[in-house]
């Protein structure tokens, strides 16, 4: 699991069966210090989470496969929650 | 799942029929910058790699896939792939803070 920054949403048409009805959101990853670390990533968020919020990415497989109802499901990042902002900070 | 350009496509005389009804792409891996704006140039630095495809992405477009074990997930038996074109991206609606 690691922490992420909402910083978008994908729109895709054609794409594979299990991703349809789904948010698809551009994370960007974080350091401990809440500093970017690496290329921004994409996961299913049924979460609705809101731009720039923080969130908790698990990177199970096979969760995210229970998660869609699809085993043949090629997704593995799922957006598990919303971290709360105030105590993301306190932890600088 | 990574954002990428595709770039090139890979075509087999002889290949496993496992792949039939696919096709394989060559893809450059988004960057950050590649995210503010999904035009071609520049393509972001680092290697590119093969992707198959089943929905049927062409040389311009941006697709989504996945790597490692998610990507011989959608096959029903035994496949070796590495990474698997999930989605053709229409848009992206990228905001990252000031």
């Amino acid at each position: 699991m690691m922490v992420a920054r909402v910083d978008g949403v994908i729109v895709s048409t054609v794409c594979h069966p299990s991703m349809a009805g789904h948010r698809t959101i551009i994370c960007q990853p974080l350091d401990e210090h809440g500093r970017e670390e690496g290329a921004p990533f994409l996961a299913v968020d049924p979460h609705a989470a809101g731009r720039h919020q923080r969130v908790l990415v698990s990177t199970d497989g096979s969760h995210t496969r229970a998660h869609v109802g699809d085993p043949r499901s090629p997704l593995r990042n799922l957006i598990l929650g919303v971290i709360d902002e105030e105590d993301a900070r306190a932890g600088r | 799942m990574r954002l990428g350009h595709v770039i090139g496509r890979v075509t087999l005389s002889r290949q496993d029929p496992a792949y039939q009804g696919g096709r394989f792409l060559l893809v450059q891996p988004f960057g950050r910058d590649q995210y503010r704006g999904a035009g071609m140039t520049p393509l972001a630095l680092g290697n590119s790699l093969v992707v198959y495809d089943q929905l049927g992405a062409g040389v311009g477009h941006v697709v989504g896939f996945t790597e490692g074990a998610e990507a011989t997930a959608p096959f029903p038996e035994p496949t070796p792939v590495d990474a698997y074109c999930a989605a053709i991206v229409d848009e992206i609606f990228y905001q990252p803070p000031a």
